[in-house]
């Protein structure tokens, strides 16, 4: 078999854990908004959750636990780097989509419905909310493949260089952001900060720039894979 | 063993073709120059002490360490990142990571997916051979089901290069004997190259065609099992005449039992030498090959400093190895 394709496979065969823990946890994050949403019906209409962050989160987890557990598992089954990781990129495009899609349908429920009968927006919530449905897709698969290559990335630095890795990652990302905050509080340049994060347009906040980050992680994660021993 | 060759002239008959293999971990040289010939369809035992540099040798003939100096060819190429070759080559660990949700038929249907001459059939019969369950979780298997569930995917995989390091750990007796019994019947069944890499010398004696010693990172013994036992006797009688027919030999160690001296001799003790020693009135047995293994690190001792020793790699390696 195509080995890519068999590690993709590979990581599905126990799949109550690459499936099933997402959607389980959605739909506890879920019931529980909908318990919260009943018992203080009829207060604010429109009311808005942050609940379906929670399967954004579980992705990046999945990817994380997915470098460091079954990459070392596959390398021992002769798996190459290359192989390891076109297959897990793979799996995460493709959850991705799947997961988009299935948010659009809940979407699309959610309207039909009122909000699930209470005004509740679960999943069309804010900005996030695109009248295109292709635009709608698109912001919600990007924040995924993000976050699963955020959690690839960050297992492969774990991996390869451990607790210390992780520490000079912090440290280094604490030093840029503060000299950023610094360099802009000197220029006196806030307002123009503030007026770029106003300008730009919804989608690319939430599907362009994002989409920019997932490339550079994913490209980032390869390029230490690549000298990493398992 | 004489003259080291190029890179270019690794031999690409050969199964595992090594070079010059290095690799130094922060204060120690886990691989010292290590260059090694398997060759196909024969059973090899990969033996020396802990921290003699096996396990680093295997890792990094499958890609998955790096060597600071050397070359590797494994069917005449370089395993770095080509799964056209490793999926010819199955690496059973000892310390093999399984994924936390994984049951042990997860670990199987992995391993089906990537090894092409997979037997599925021969994999459920060791299953029930090994009393595994299937859908127990690799978490909760016993350190004994974990090594059982290697050795499951080594024998299953029919992999043309298959290497066992240490694969026995909490295996009781009864299940070493199987594993031995099984890869000897698949073997035979199915010629493929096995390498053993292991402590149980004495349990692995007959089954090794080829013996592999390392040392402190360099090979001390490569030489096939026979040979490298015809080479070397225990001599036995009184001391003055055992250390005169010793005097223009190589001796790995010395036991005194009052007057009576025995010692493990290496160099000229084939036939010829054997009957020197009858007509001396010595008795001369046979070396268990777990006995000159032990004797033969023991002599070695301590490397000599890395830098005056360049000159001098396989010393022993020679005088055992090449008696006829």
């Amino acid at each position: 078999m195509n080995r890519p394709l068999a590690v993709a496979r590979i990581q599905l065969v126990a799949w109550p854990t690459a499936i099933g823990w997402p959607l389980g946890i959605l739909a506890i994050a879920f019931a529980v908004n909908l318990l919260v949403f009943a018992a203080i019906a009829g207060e604010p209409a429109d009311a808005t959750t942050g609940g379906q962050a929670s399967i954004y989160v579980v992705f990046f987890v999945t990817y994380l636990q997915s470098v460091s557990q079954v990459f070392p598992f596959l390398s021992g089954l002769s798996v190459t780097r290359r192989a390891y990781f076109a297959g897990t990129a793979l799996l995460v495009l493709a959850q991705s989509v799947l997961f988009a899609l299935l948010l659009l349908l809940l979407l699309g429920v959610e309207i039909a419905s009122g909000g699930w009968g209470l005004g509740m927006d679960f999943f069309g919530i804010g900005y996030l909310r695109q009248e295109n449905v292709v635009l709608q897709l698109a912001v919600y698969t990007v924040p995924f493949l993000a976050m699963g290559f955020l959690g690839m990335f960050l297992g492969v630095v774990f991996r390869r260089w451990g607790t210390n890795g992780m520490f000079a990652l912090a440290l280094l990302v604490l030093a840029v952001l503060g000299a950023v905050v610094a360099l802009v509080t000197w220029r006196q340049a806030w307002p123009t900060v503030g007026r770029w994060f106003v300008d730009t347009p919804p989608l690319a906040m939430v599907a362009g720039w994002p989409l920019v980050l997932a490339v550079l992680l994913a490209a980032l994660a390869y390029l230490g894979l690549r000298r990493t021993e398992p | 063993m004489t003259t080291r060759p190029s890179p270019r002239d690794l031999e690409p008959w050969s199964v595992v073709s090594v070079r010059g293999l290095s690799r130094h971990y922060p204060g120690v040289a886990a691989l010292d120059g290590v260059d090694l010939e398997l060759s196909a369809n024969r059973i090899y035992g990969l033996l020396g002490r802990n921290g003699a540099g096996k396990t680093t040798l295997l890792q990094i003939l499958l890609g998955q360490r790096f060597a600071d100096a050397g070359e590797v060819r494994l069917f005449g190429r370089r395993p770095y990142e080509d799964d056209a070759t490793l999926q010819r080559v199955c690496l059973v660990r000892e310390s093999q990571t399984y994924p936390d949700h994984f049951a042990v038929r997860h670990v199987l249907k992995a391993a089906s997916m990537l090894y092409p001459f997979w037997d599925g059939d021969l994999a459920d019969q060791l299953l029930k051979d090994f009393d595994l369950p299937p859908r127990r979780s690799m978490k909760k298997l016993s350190r004994g089901m974990l090594s059982a569930v290697g050795v499951v995917v080594g024998l299953a995989s029919r992999a043309e290069l298959t290497l066992f390091d240490e694969p026995y750990l909490g295996l009781d007796a009864y299940a070493r004997q199987l594993f031995y019994d099984r890869l000897l019947a698949d073997f035979t069944e199915r010629p493929r190259t096995v390498v053993l890499s292991t402590h149980l010398i004495d349990e692995v004696a007959t089954l090794i065609e080829h013996v592999v010693l390392l040392h402190q990172g360099r090979v001390l013994i490569d030489s096939d099992t026979e040979s490298l036992l015809d080479s070397a006797a225990l001599v036995t009688g009184p001391e003055d005449v055992v250390e005169r027919f010793a005097a223009d030999r190589r001796v790995l160690h010395r036991d005194d039992l009052g007057r009576v001296r025995r010692a493990t001799v290496t160099g000229r003790m084939g036939r010829p030498g054997r009957a020197e020693a009858v007509a001396l009135g010595l008795a001369v047995e046979p070396v268990p090959l777990q006995q000159l293994v032990v004797r033969s690190t023991g002599a070695a001792g301590a490397a000599p400093p890395r830098a005056a020793s360049t000159d001098t790699p396989v010393e022993l390696g020679a005088s055992t190895g090449q008696q006829p």
